[in-house]
């Protein structure tokens, strides 16, 4: 069979839904290990409009690369106080932020997969998700990983990496800022889905 | 230590002939938001593979009945209609444990939301949002009433047509699925542009609720029905 068909989530996804959904650094009522970041960027459209009630959602592994899910075979030895996922939506000025630890490496395959978190964009205007994956500056395997280097031009690679901004840090949580730019110059590379 | 082998589930990209249009006529946002780039391909890892199974943990799930915004209230205004239908993979088996979150305009169009600017009114007994997860079948089901048409005001001419969203998480990063399904024999299916932007007819009808016949002697509800695929199939086990 095929898959269902895809259709665009609209203008109007109750904010309900994402509400208290932007900060990973919990779970279980335990506190996420390792370094807490603050993530957040814009999401625009062409001529870098900004876009609003845009959903952004996230998947990542927890601060040692283990994901709490059966076929990550260290499983068993996720971060309790850490799930993995999550999801923040646009304000006017096209905003998204989140809370959640700084990921962990982990090997695939015989390959590192550098530290990164999968993202996903649903908004007006797209009827289907895009996708695409953070990376973080100065990490030194981000030169041999799979996913990054399958973007071959140069300057589109290094839109895939978040930059240190030391300006958003606040309460011992270091800033970081990746920009989601979805058409027109500087546009984001994103991934066949 | 021991660490079960887990059986392999394959992904592959979506089919764009038998999906909705990524660029669509008169729907203006398509062309200022679909990336003019062509799309890179990537090969799937852990991060793909893995997903965030056990949501409904976090999030929280119910018995579905959009019909009362709480038990004890009165019962939203208009037609009311049973929901039902299964969730599976390619292969068409059940997919267990599936969240589906669900958001709906009230019987007169009108959604409670800030950027809802259509001058329909509330209906106190409708919040018309709601979360639910399968069964051990696959199986989901909840009651409300029959969304309304609604325009979109941007637009000048562009009444959506009565539709229900729903938003589903399988069991990976992969089959994350969102869409609208819509009523069976409403005029304005005809003119409306997202449905109308899946090309294949056969892919197009599977927007649309089935209707099958009320049971003999249920006067209470409308039942509708709709079945969903998500991707992935069991993968052929590899030769030693």
């Amino acid at each position: 069979m095929n898959p269902s068909v895809y259709c665009t989530i609209g203008p109007f996804f109750p904010a309900e839904f994402s509400d208290g959904c932007s900060d990973l650094t919990r779970n279980n009522g335990k506190v996420a290990r390792g370094e807490h970041i603050l993530l957040s960027g814009r999401v625009l459209e062409e001529g870098g409009k900004p876009t609003v009630n845009t959903i952004v959602e996230i998947w990542q592994p927890d601060a040692n690369g283990i994901f709490r899910h059966a076929l990550d075979p260290r499983c068993g030895q996720a971060d309790p106080g850490f799930f993995g996922w999550g999801r923040a939506r646009t304000d006017a000025d096209g905003w998204y932020r989140f809370r959640t630890v700084l990921p962990g490496s982990y090997e695939w395959e015989g390959n590192m997969r550098c530290p990164h978190l999968n993202m996903m964009v649903l908004a007006i205007g797209l009827t289907r998700r895009l996708v695409t994956t953070a990376f973080f500056p100065e990490d030194p395997t981000n030169a041999s990983d799979l996913v990054l280097d399958s973007v071959s031009d140069l300057a589109m690679r290094a839109r895939l990496i978040a930059k240190r901004d030391p300006s958003a840090d606040a309460a011992g949580a270091a800033g970081y800022r990746f920009d989601l730019i979805l058409r027109g110059a500087e546009e984001t590379p994103f991934f066949v889905d | 230590m021991k660490t079960a082998v887990q059986p392999h589930t394959g992904y592959w990209p979506y089919n764009d002939q038998t999906q909705m249009d990524r660029q669509i006529p008169r729907y203006p946002r398509s062309f200022t938001r679909v990336p003019a780039h062509p799309l890179t391909e990537r090969p799937l890892t852990l991060t793909e593979l893995t997903g965030p199974a056990g949501i409904e943990n976090r999030l929280g799930v119910e018995a579905l009945d959009l019909s009362h915004a709480a038990p004890e209230e009165p019962r939203a205004l208009g037609q009311l209609i049973l929901v039902s239908g299964r969730v599976m993979d390619e292969d068409g088996s059940p997919i267990a444990g599936a969240v589906i979150e669900i958001w709906q305009a009230n019987s007169c169009g009108k959604y409670i939301h800030e950027l809802d600017r259509f001058d329909a009114p509330l209906d106190p007994n409708f919040t018309g949002q709601g979360r639910l997860i399968t069964d051990f079948e696959g199986r989901y089901q909840f009651l409300s009433v029959k969304p309304g048409a609604y325009p979109v005001i941007e637009s000048g001419w562009w009444w959506r047509p009565p539709h229900i969203h729903f938003s589903i998480f399988g069991p990976s990063w992969m089959n994350r699925y969102v869409t609208q399904i819509f009523f069976p024999g409403e005029p304005l299916n005809q003119i409306d542009v997202l449905l109308n932007g899946v090309k294949d007819e056969e892919a197009r009808q599977t927007l649309i609720f089935e209707a099958p016949p009320p049971e003999m002697g249920d006067v209470q509800r409308i039942p509708f029905h709709r079945d969903f695929v998500l991707r992935g199939k069991r993968a052929t086990p590899e030769l030693p």
